[in-house]
């Protein structure tokens, strides 16, 4: 990457959340690097993601943010009040940058809001009328008006990021690929060995009601083993998950061991990045590591339940499969209802249903309770079909995008609107 | 020229009076021998004052240990003379110009010092302090506003009366100068009798500036006592347990909600030790008033750690038993009285006919009253007994008044002041009197309080307490009649007696001078925080002087009024009241971010 001077505009984007919406991220990032190919790009992110960040191309600093520092200094203050505030000033010295002439702002939380006035002079996206102006830019109202009321949106998170910074969905999705990675020597040898293909399985997720039980994952990974020959189930989790992967390991049929690799708590981020370039799918909740598993170049075969929606937050990319389970989580509801009322979770999960689209065979459906979506993208960005059907609901994205856009649009030229596309994304 | 003489040369430049003191000095103080490497150590009574191997080493990890928690601008006050080795250590730690006050209760140990030390190359910076404690206490009280208390703890044992001495007499200092106001979180208990000291605590708190909440758990004593009706007592026990731990976390909650400088809980209060280690991880200060008898109720050896300050109603062995588990600061706090709540009334003729007696008797039926009351049932006078937990009470039954149900507040003052001789006679298990009773009950200050005069139980607190003059002290149970019979002959002297106590309540008595005393002991623990804020340090007078630094900062602060206290959160929504079109500086904005971290509670339970 050639370096910087300060001739060139550098410009900061902000996504201080999770796992998942750094990675719904990347699609804004590729546009704007589309947009602004002669600017510089620096990305704060969470300290915990700092290591993904190095690995995600065209940007050129990370800058981790750690909320443990600014704790502190908040309680340095209750204890010893102006002796603290030195510090908190100090920990802006440690950015190169500031301040930047333009920051995106991801995040509609205060905290981004204000770190993106700290470090910028004009601020693009969450908080742009000002840092205590609750009023919002149209896409940053729509995306809060998603939040609370759900209802028929087909607009994406990733999608509604560009919309935010002003820029339309990329034209070419953007890949994470490892660098320089050494696994253990388990790991390795199972990675390198190409007669075998890998299928990612994310076993936890951050909120319990998005987990799949264990007993679940097993039988998955028996039928793996039966119905998908040379296939190898990568099991996928934080440190967090170890005793839940070692209940599953003791569940799972002796007989099955040789087709498991647990790597539940063992792997950093880039590691993660590392197994994952090497996995032809991945499937689980929607959950960061499932998105992780995407951006790495596997398939994905999403289990959306609970308040989890295909619509909004469905793997980025074409020919992604998503599952999505007709529970009292999806759409109509509002956000108050959700949380006053625990979402049903299914009784049922697509386990063969899964492998017949690993082994290509497409679904026989059927499956009670569940819809299968298949992912496509347009002009418009991302949606998803369901028996290749088209609705209303598809065709008005871009009425929504023109109503909260002030820039003209033109289509791509490699993508023709509500085109359908089967082949799997990059 | 010999060390002593250089050294007195040395003092004759900084305090030439406490150089001529210690000219004349006799020493002899300290038994000084060396130590294995070589320098003199010390020892008093066949107690090692330094270490017999290397008291220079020794001195240097006192220092490095006690240098912890000094903050920038302190002055340093030691206790503990000694042989000056942790003196000189802590001078070679901090920067030239730092103040170290050294408190000398006895010039002779001085003057054993001078004779084998010498202090050349640091000794000139140390301010020394000298004279009787209350002297002693008011010059360290006149010299520096911010200080921290150091003690060496070794030599703190030479003369330990003086030091505690100074250590009351400065706290009275410190308390009679406060002026800054803190939120305090009262904890109390479900029910029992340390409930209404909760009452009275939050009541004397708020009368001193300070902002209290109040977290009641008796508003859950229905539901807690409704679990009785489990039969099975193992697992009425087990839910009871939880239920406790319940409010515990309710506690936590309230705290997390509005988060306070200082938790006081009273005894009995539902936190249990995971509660009280959040609370910690979390920085928030706590302290237990424990008013209970320490030998009857041990359930404090298994809280010790859990809490930064213990206050107990029992000296002596209770102070030594609660150090020795391992409380990091205990002090002896008696009871008190409410003067505004017991006090002097009088009655109406129908009060007088149901309330009114010659001689009563309020409180539960303990095994020594059930003994021992019966001997007053005469008919040289009316006798009533209050109170409850007095079934199956034998020839008591007959004068066991409203069927023996529990007697609130408002109706024991006006038993108190409708009785001519009040007999208050300390629980205890066996028969007589305790032979290990101590503490004062709260009854003995609340009847004080109400100007009404009493007999009681002799117990070895009572005399700093209250005098003779005051109330009519029984030495053994056979007192008992003849002393009512005495006294319900004499009025005028009853009259006199009472009067005196009440006037010794209001003087010194009132959960006012127990909640001040609590605080600046709190207030010298921890001088930096709670101490700070009690000085008027986070006013917003003392911060502008403090913020020059920062004129935008300076600007908001201008806009408090100067004795109000201001905290992150009130600068915090004094920026937020800008609206919605505002321009925020630097400043403005970090101080907003590091409010939205101090906002975060998600963990706290």
């Amino acid at each position: 990457m050639p370096s910087w001077n300060a001739d060139l505009p550098r410009m900061l984007i902000i996504q201080l959340a999770r796992l998942g919406d750094l990675l719904q991220s990347l699609p804004v990032l590729s546009s704007l690097r589309e947009k602004y190919p002669e600017s510089f790009f620096d990305l704060l992110c969470p300290f915990p993601l700092e290591s993904l960040g190095e690995c995600i191309p065209g940007i050129h600093q990370i800058i981790p943010w750690n909320g443990e520092d600014w704790h502190v200094l908040a309680r340095e203050w209750e204890d010893t009040f102006l002796q603290s505030f030195p510090h908190a000033v100090e920990y802006f010295s440690r950015f190169p940058s500031i301040p930047y002439s333009l920051v995106y702002n991801l995040n509609n939380h205060p905290r981004s809001i204000l770190a993106a006035h700290l470090l910028g002079t004009r601020v693009v996206g969450a908080g742009d009328q000002g840092p205590l102006n609750t009023n919002c830019s149209p896409w940053v109202e729509y995306l809060r008006q998603v939040a609370y009321e759900r209802g028929p949106n087909r607009i994406h998170l990733a999608d509604a990021f560009c919309g935010i910074c002003g820029v339309k969905p990329p034209r070419v999705l953007p890949g994470i690929q490892s660098k320089d990675i050494q696994l253990a020597a388990d790991l390795t040898r199972v990675m390198e060995d190409s007669s075998t293909s890998k299928i990612g399985i994310v076993l936890g997720a951050g909120d319990n009601d998005r987990r799949v039980p264990v007993s679940t994952w097993c039988r998955l990974i028996e039928a793996s083993a039966e119905h998908l020959p040379n296939s190898m189930c990568v099991l996928i989790g934080g440190a967090g998950e170890r005793e839940a992967a070692l209940a599953l390991e003791d569940k799972l049929s002796p007989h099955y061991h040789s087709r498991l690799l647990n790597c539940v708590g063992r792997t950093t981020l880039p590691e993660l990045v590392h197994i994952f370039n090497h996995c032809q799918w991945v499937v689980g909740s929607d959950t960061g590591p499932l998105h992780l598993g995407v951006a790495c170049g596997a398939r994905a075969i999403g289990w959306y339940f609970s308040r989890a929606r295909v619509h909004e937050t469905g793997p980025y990319g074409v020919g992604h499969y998503v599952w999505q389970h007709q529970g009292n989580g999806q759409s109509g509801n509002c956000r108050e209802q959700l949380f006053n009322h625990h979402p049903e979770n299914p009784c049922t999960w697509p386990i063969n249903e899964t492998i017949e689209l690993m082994q290509g065979q497409g679904s026989s459906g059927g499956l009670s309770g569940w819809e299968l979506w298949t992912g496509h993208r347009d002009d418009w960005g991302m949606f998803y079909l369901n028996e290749e059907k088209l609705d209303v609901a598809i065709a008005e994205r871009k009425n929504i995008w023109e109503r909260l856009s002030d820039m003209p649009f033109k289509q791509h030229s490699a993508l023709k609107s509500h085109s359908i596309n089967t082949g799997c994304s990059a | 020229m010999t060390i002593f003489q250089k050294n007195i040369e040395l003092l004759r430049r900084q305090d030439a009076e406490l150089a001529a003191k210690i000219l004349k000095a006799s020493g002899g103080t300290l038994s000084i021998h060396p130590a294995k490497s070589g320098v003199p150590t010390a020892v008093v009574k066949n107690r090692a004052i330094h270490s017999a191997y290397d008291p220079i080493r020794e001195g240097e990890l006192w220092a490095n240990h006690q240098t912890e928690n000094c903050q920038p601008g302190e002055i340093l006050v030691v206790l503990g003379v000694g042989l000056l080795y942790h003196v000189e250590a802590m001078c070679s730690k901090l920067a030239q110009g730092s103040v170290i006050i050294v408190i000398v209760p006895d010039l002779s140990e001085l003057a054993d010092v001078f004779s084998v030390r010498s202090l050349e190359g640091w000794g000139d910076r140390i301010c020394w302090v000298w004279g009787n404690p209350e002297q002693m206490a008011l010059q360290v009280a006149q010299q520096a506003s911010r200080f921290r208390l150091l003690t060496y703890e070794p030599a703190l044992l030479i003369h330990p009366k003086e030091y505690d001495a100074f250590r009351s007499q400065l706290r009275d200092q410190l308390a009679e100068g406060v002026h800054g106001r803190l939120h305090i979180m009262v904890i109390g208990p479900i029910y029992g009798g340390s409930l209404p000291i909760a009452g009275y605590v939050v009541r004397a708190l708020e009368a001193l500036g300070h902002r209290v909440s109040w977290v009641d758990h008796s508003l859950h004593d229905p539901g807690y006592q409704h679990l009785n009706t489990i039969r099975d007592a193992r697992l009425r026990l087990t839910v009871q347990q939880r239920f406790s731990d319940m409010l515990g976390v309710i506690s936590l909650a309230h705290v997390a909600e509005d988060p306070p400088d200082f938790v006081l809980a009273m005894s009995q209060s539902p936190l249990s030790m995971a509660v009280l280690e959040q609370m910690r991880r979390k920085k928030v200060m706590t302290a237990m008033w424990f008013v209970e008898n320490f030998r009857h109720l041990t359930y404090w050896q298994q809280m010790i750690s859990g809490y930064d300050f213990w206050f107990v109603m029992q000296q002596g062995a209770c102070l030594d038993a609660f150090k020795n588990a391992g409380a990091s600061h205990v002090s002896y706090l008696p009871l008190a009285a409410d003067p505004t709540i017991h006090q002097s009334v009088t009655l109406t003729s129908e009060e007088r006919e149901e309330l009114g007696s010659d001689v009563s008797f309020l409180g539960a039926g303990y095994h020594n009253r059930r003994e021992l009351l019966p001997e007053l049932l005469r008919d040289e006078w009316t006798f009533k007994l209050w109170g409850n937990e007095w079934e199956q009470a034998g020839r008591l039954q007959t004068v066991l008044q409203r069927n023996g149900e529990r007697i609130d507040t408002p109706t024991s003052v006006k038993i108190f002041n409708g009785t001519s001789v009040n007999v208050n006679l300390h629980s205890y298990t066996s028969e007589g009197f305790d032979p290990n009773g101590d503490s004062v009950n709260p009854r003995t200050f609340e009847l004080a309080s109400c100007g009404a005069f009493q007999v009681i139980d002799q117990r070895t607190l009572l005399p700093e307490l209250f005098d003779d003059s005051m109330m009519s002290v029984m030495r053994t149970p056979e007192e008992l009649v003849s002393v009512v019979r005495k006294y319900l002959h004499e009025p005028e002297q009853r009259q006199s007696m009472a009067e005196n106590s009440r006037k010794r309540v209001v003087m010194s008595h009132t959960y006012l001078h127990r909640m001040q005393t609590l605080l600046s002991i709190v207030g010298l623990a921890s001088p930096d925080r709670i101490g700070g804020i009690l000085r008027g340090d986070r006013q917003a007078e003392s911060l502008l002087a403090r913020s020059r630094d920062y004129p935008e900062l300076a600007s908001l602060l201008e806009s408090f009024p100067k004795t109000d206290r201001v905290e992150l959160v009130d600068l915090a929504k004094v920026i937020r009241q800008k609206g919605p079109e505002a321009k925020l500086n630097r400043d403005e904005l970090l101080i907003l971010m590091m409010d939205e971290y101090r906002q975060e509670k998600r963990d706290f339970v």
